[in-house]
């Protein structure tokens, strides 16, 4: 994307902590945007000597998410992965280039991880996600059918961009990877404006570096930590976290939701880690966190063996940590 | 609003009457000016000062005094608020609550004198900074009158320059005090207050646009409506800083607020859950026994004790729930404090089951919505607050029966019909465009009458 000089005359409302415009400073200026998409708040900050510039470069990236959005959202009944998972049941199906650029690299995933994380998972996704609402766990019979519609294998790929479906009731979700993709397109993005340090956050799970603040080597990202006692940390430079984790237990019941499910067994995936990936981008890291929390530390670090240049952390409620160190370093601090 | 600078443009020019001056006790040449210009002007001061400032506004025929209270004095307040009104009968004595937040939906990135601190966390929905838990806590505590309150400004994001309220700030936090029924005084920060009075064109636009918000909860004559709710929290320590309670809201499920003296049958009508902070004494218990066996749920957090639901057999629910069945209800015992309110406000939806929830939205992550009804129990109206400050289409199921939805918002009026569907006892529509505040007027040909359609009037 290029960065016009001047935002279209259609602004996205955008929340900016530098009110007013035009400023300038021999010193870099911090400005601040967020703004609700992808059902979460993504947040850039930029350093810029125009503060003009820097909100400019920041609209546009906001833009450049919602448009990706557009593209693979699965809530959006137009969006091109919406249409894609109505009509490409054994039809080649054409998408744009990044919706197949972001399936294509979900199935090497699917296929790298062994089919722990699979793109196709939507299906069963649906049906723990009602009974996640309050509606009751779903049947055997549910649960047998909804497994049948799953299976990345039978997603046939057609360079340059078509997309076949060989079941009848298999629908995609990029849930595990859009927020990802949708953080390095950004980056790319504020890059074309002429903004080299920045920080961009999707909800906290993604978060991409860009350059480093002025005066310091890097942007320092604390890492999640379910014990409290760990505090991981990592100095990001032109690289990108993310984080997952299972979405807490009731409190009340027994009840078995959760918002990732497990593709082996069907249902919602049982386990107290949560884990934080660095890699060189957010679709990388992205797709690496939900499938490294899917395979746990022991096949996750197998897995990490044949991706070169990625860390990662497992850390348990019991401050339990396995690590694994192929790029930037992960420290571990100490709470006070 | 709360006004500071000696100059000050006319009423008929902001298009607000009522001023609010802090009165330090000295002679402010504002208050003079502010009755010139055709304010009706309150003092705004703490406690200690009430009786000054009522002797103060009373000479000087002002409107009235607000006080400006912290909560460490409300015993003081219950009994110098009927003295001072006695007192004053002229003068308005309206009681403060200041300590509500900015409303705002925040990030994850804590910025601060210009550095970043980033913590990674699984994707979070948006945080929703609002003041309903506020207003329902004053509402327990002075059921006679319309929640009054305050905010700060947010300080700056950015270290390096001052971030000042915006139009969206302003009209936000304007619309939330309209939708859940309370009033705000809205301190106009200073160099706005400055711009106006110097009559600057850029800051009467802005003006203009924070009016019309503000117009579209002014002059109100209908019915007056209670927020409805069926979900009750009690506890005998009201804290607006409550999480548990700040949840709910998020979450869009409607409470109401209890001290455990008002565990009564008539408090509790129409009520499904009710969620327990304090320790129940031996009434109480017996009332949420009562409560519980007509079918409700009940749910006893960190109060460990003898009760009479305990004749049951206990069957653990998991490691820190035990559940008893009392009737055709059910009473539940968490055994320590509420770990994550998060989850505890999705167990309460859960606890509603698909019958019970007076209202549900989706893609409304960033939206607060506010049932209200009037003493017969029958919903009559939405209010929507968008925190995002973004059209939405929000999806709404509004539990009862409705023939006619009419939508209002102050970008296009009063009152468009939205399509509507019924479906289980529910009435299901979408708001195309919700920006910043919207309303939605249910309209029945007969007066519901059936159970499910009643809600409890607070």
């Amino acid at each position: 994307m290029r960065c016009a000089k001047r935002v279209a005359i259609a602004m996205i409302p955008v929340f900016f902590s530098l009110w007013g415009s035009g400023q300038k400073s021999d010193t870099p200026l911090l400005v601040h945007g967020k703004k609700y998409v992808m059902g979460t708040v993504f947040e850039i900050v930029a350093y810029d000597k125009s503060s003009e510039h820097a909100s400019m470069a920041i609209e546009k990236a906001f833009q450049e998410i919602v448009r990706v959005d557009d593209l693979l959202s699965n809530y959006k009944a137009e969006s091109a992965l919406s249409k894609l998972n109505r009509s490409a049941h054994f039809h080649a199906q054409e998408v744009p280039p990044d919706v197949y650029r972001v399936i294509e690299t979900s199935v090497e995933f699917s296929r790298l991880s062994k089919g722990k994380f699979d793109v196709s998972v939507a299906p069963l996704v649906n049906l723990w996600k009602a009974a996640l609402s309050g509606e009751a766990a779903p049947s055997a019979a549910q649960e047998e059918k909804a497994r049948g519609c799953v299976g990345y294998e039978k997603i046939e790929l057609t360079p340059p961009d078509r997309i076949t479906f060989h079941s009848d009731c298999m629908q995609l979700d990029l849930g595990a990877i859009g927020k990802g993709y949708a953080v390095d397109r950004a980056a790319a993005t504020l890059q074309s404006c002429g903004i080299h340090d920045a920080l961009i956050n999707a909800g906290g799970s993604t978060m991409v570096a860009m350059g480093s603040p002025p005066g310091q080597t890097a942007w320092l990202v604390h890492l999640r930590d379910p014990s409290g006692k760990v505090d991981p940390q990592v100095m990001l430079k032109d690289e990108s976290v993310s984080t997952s984790e299972q979405t807490p237990a009731s409190l009340l019941d027994d009840h078995a939701g959760g918002h990732i499910i497990d593709p082996d067994s069907g249902r919602p995936l049982k386990t107290q880690f949560a884990v934080s990936v660095i890699a060189n981008t957010g679709t990388l890291s992205d797709a690496l966190s939900t499938t490294l929390l899917l395979l746990g530390p022991e096949e996750g670090k197998g897995l990490l063996n044949r991706i070169p240049g990625v860390s990662a952390i497992w850390v348990s409620p019991q401050a339990q940590t396995e690590t694994v160190t192929r790029g930037p370093r992960i420290l571990l601090g100490a709470r006070s | 609003m709360e006004w500071t600078n000696p100059a000050l443009p006319a009423a008929r020019e902001l298009g607000f009457g009522d001023l609010v001056v802090p009165w330090n006790g000295a002679n402010s040449p504002l208050i003079a000016s502010a009755l010139t210009q055709g304010y009706r002007v309150y003092l705004e001061v703490p406690l200690e000062r009430a009786s000054a400032a009522a002797r103060e506004a009373s000479r000087r025929r002002l409107q009235g005094v607000i006080l400006n209270i912290q909560p460490s004095q409300r015993e003081e307040l219950e009994k110098a608020l009927p003295r001072l009104r006695s007192a004053n009968p002229k003068l308005r004595v309206l009681v403060l609550d200041g300590n509500g937040k900015q409303p705002e939906m925040r990030g994850s990135l804590v910025i601060k004198r210009d550095t970043v601190l980033e913590v990674s966390s699984p994707t979070a929905q948006p945080w929703i900074d609002t003041n309903l838990a506020l207003i329902r806590i004053e509402e327990r505590l002075h059921p006679a009158e319309r929640p009054l309150y305050t905010f700060a400004w947010t300080p700056s994001e950015s270290g390096q320059q001052e971030r000042r309220a915006t139009v969206a700030d302003y009209s936000l936090a304007i619309a939330e005090a309209g939708a859940f029924h309370a009033d705000l005084i809205l301190k106009v920060d200073e160099h706005l207050q400055k711009s106006l009075s110097e009559h600057d064109a850029e800051a009467g636009k802005l003006w203009g646009e924070v009016l019309s918000c503000a117009k579209f909860y002014m002059g109100k004559t209908a019915r007056p409506l209670q927020a409805a709710a069926n979900v009750a929290v009690v506890a005998d320590d009201l804290d607006p800083g409550d999480e548990v309670m700040n949840l709910l809201a998020r979450h869009n499920i409607p409470f109401k607020v209890l001290v455990p003296a008002d565990l009564k049958e008539s408090k509790l009508e129409g009520i499904d859950v009710v969620a327990v902070f304090a320790k129940p004494d031996k009434d109480a218990a017996e009332r949420l026994t009562t409560f519980a066996t007509g079918g409700r749920t009940v749910v006893v957090v960190d109060a460990h004790g003898s009760y009479p639901w305990q004749k049951s057999p206990a069957v653990p629910r998991n490691e820190h729930t035990v559940a008893y069945a009392v009737g055709s209800g059910t009473v539940l015992e968490l055994g320590e404090p509420v770990s994550d309110p998060e989850t505890f406000a999705q167990d309460i939806r859960r606890l509603l089951g698909k019958q019970n929830p007076l209202l549900t939205l989706w893609n409304g992550l960033t939206v607060i919505a506010v049932p209200y009804g009037e003493h017969d129990g029958s919903v009559k109206l939405v209010e929507f607050v968008n925190y995002a400050g973004e059209p939405v289409r929000v999806q709404v199921q509004v539990r009862g029966s409705w023939s006619t939805i009419g939508y209002e918002s102050p970008e296009h009026g009063c009152c468009q019909t939205l399509k509507r569907e019924e479906r289980n006892g529910f009435t299901e529509f979408v708001i195309p465009d919700l920006r910043i505040a919207g309303r939605v007027h249910l309209e029945t040909e007969q007066p519901a009458t059936s159970k499910d359609n009643r809600v409890q009037p607070r």
